[in-house]
């Protein structure tokens, strides 16, 4: 792992650069460019707004900081898992020709989707300003919310790339248990108030992403602290990590034996 | 001094025949092909080695082995301490999307490079490879002619150490096939850079190396001094022809 920390320090420059040029040939291939990155998301939250409060009349209060929240998060994970299966194959013009190490190829997607987020936040933070919620210190500890999510993503993520190498239909599977876990995430609902208590304990407990969008709003719109599980899942991401990281460097060099 | 050591490599492809979800636990739709069987060879600082044999029997494959693309089943590769390798074949991995321009940076950082170093070529890179305003729009825009000339710029530019060439000198127009020809001979003899040929050009090979490994099904079954080797190949191959 530390071996790993070091080569991302020699790759750091490529990593930057790499991700640098991908957001900019992104906004510049699409007519209304940058403006997607804030349209997007803003969209969606439209969406959500309609069905829960004009169809099921069951909105939380401030429902589109409620729903932005979640839509900021779930994006940016599920984003990154549904590209980590492909990510060796959609650089095998890279991987065929030079020696990269492959986590790095992770990261890339990985700094994109990030700055994608934090454009996302900002919006976040304009919105606390206009539904006036007054902003504490405590917005603060979403800085390591964000970091225990990055880093049990990017471990699941190069677990899936290893595995996305050699099984085709993973991306299917992928993609069947991502939308099964959107509705599990109370993304567009309050998963405390809106559950029976026993349930919705156990769904925060056992599903990560449930968990950091309601770390979030708590730290964002109810000026609460963090809660002691964000350690746990700090030290389960790391153990993801370094299996990742070693299933991927024992065999990152055969990748491409078995690519078509 | 010797900067490259090839012992013993073997190397083995593995193909899977269908790939999906059963094929992960059970393992009995691999078949294997042994592409490299045991080679050997080293190399001095400042040498030329030419690399011959029919199509298939190997020598992209043991040049993707000494640049760390696969990594050999058996035995070792020895390159001396922190010094570049640089595979220089067709198309040298580009991200298609991105245009040349980030791409020769690209190119550089995963070569070690920093940015003011590739800075510092880069004028150099985009006027050899004349490729002009071409050097601003994304590769996946360039003709296979194009794409040959930048990565061919960017590996001879950027200085690698141990400079692996692979038939890159048979593509692109006349033109452009001289001027990097030239490009070589100028680097392999002023500069004494250590360089390892894969061609089908014998004429190529025998005046730009030294000594020639002959390739034969995943084995070496010559190696020695260029006219030696060359010789005996040519006689095998107008046998084949027979």
């Amino acid at each position: 792992m530390i071996d790993s920390v070091r080569g991302c320090k020699k790759y750091f420059n490529y990593i930057l650069f790499s991700s640098k040029s991908k957001l900019k040939s992104e906004v510049a291939s699409s007519y209304l460019n940058a403006l997607w990155l804030v349209l997007n998301p803003l969209f969606y939250m439209l969406t959500y707004m309609f069905i829960v409060e004009v169809v099921f009349k069951r909105a939380e209060p401030n429902f589109p900081i409620f729903v932005f929240i979640g839509i900021t998060f779930w994006d940016y994970f599920s984003r990154l898992i549904s590209c980590s299966v492909n990510v060796i194959r959609d650089n095998r013009n890279i991987v065929t020709k030079t020696y990269i190490p492959k986590y790095v190829l992770l990261m890339v997607k990985s700094f994109v989707l990030l700055f994608k987020m934090f454009i996302s936040i900002f919006i976040i933070f304009i919105l606390l300003a206009i539904f006036r919620i007054k902003i504490s210190f405590n917005v603060l500890l979403l800085l390591p919310i964000i970091v225990v999510m990055y880093i049990f993503t990017f471990g699941c993520g190069m677990i899936l790339m290893h595995f996305g190498v050699y099984v085709n239909d993973l991306n299917d599977i992928v993609r069947i248990l991502l939308r099964f876990i959107f509705y599990f995430s109370g993304i567009f609902y309050s998963i405390t108030n809106s559950l029976p208590p026993i349930a919705g304990n156990i769904l925060l407990k056992a599903n990560p992403i449930a968990f950091f969008i309601n770390e979030a709003r708590n730290v964002l719109m109810y000026h609460q602290g963090l809660s002691f599980y964000l350690l746990i899942w700090l030290i389960i991401g790391l153990i993801i990590c370094k299996i990742g990281l070693q299933l991927i460097k024992r065999n990152e060099n055969t990748y491409i034996k078995v690519l078509r | 001094m010797k900067i490259l050591k090839v012992k013993n490599v073997s190397l083995s492809y593995k193909t899977i025949e269908k790939n999906d979800f059963k094929a992960l636990f059970s393992l009995k739709k691999v078949t294997t092909f042994q592409a490299l069987k045991n080679i050997s060879f080293s190399l001095e600082k400042g040498e030329v080695l030419g690399i011959i044999g029919q199509n298939g029997s190997g020598k992209s494959t043991l040049l993707k082995t000494i640049a760390n693309v696969f990594s050999p089943n058996e035995g070792t590769i020895e390159i001396a301490n922190n010094l570049k390798v640089g595979l220089l074949s067709l198309g040298t991995g580009f991200d298609n999307k991105l245009t040349g321009y980030e791409n020769i940076y690209l190119s550089g950082m995963l070569y070690g490079y920093n940015k003011a170093y590739i800075d510092s070529k880069l004028s150099q890179i985009i006027e050899f490879s004349e490729l002009e305003d071409f050097i601003y729009k994304p590769v996946s825009t360039y003709s296979s002619g194009m794409y040959s000339k930048l990565s061919f710029s960017i590996a001879v530019f950027l200085e690698v150490d141990i400079l692996l060439i692979d038939e890159v000198l048979s593509v692109g127009d006349i033109h452009f096939k001289e001027k990097s020809y030239n490009k070589i001979t100028e680097l392999i003899k002023k500069e004494d850079k250590t360089v390892i040929v894969v061609s089908h050009s014998t004429s190529m090979i025998e005046e730009l190396c030294s000594r020639v490994i002959w390739l034969h099904d995943g084995k070496v079954k010559m190696q020695g001094e260029t006219t030696e080797v060359i010789k005996q190949y040519t006689k095998f191959m107008k046998n084949l022809k027979k």
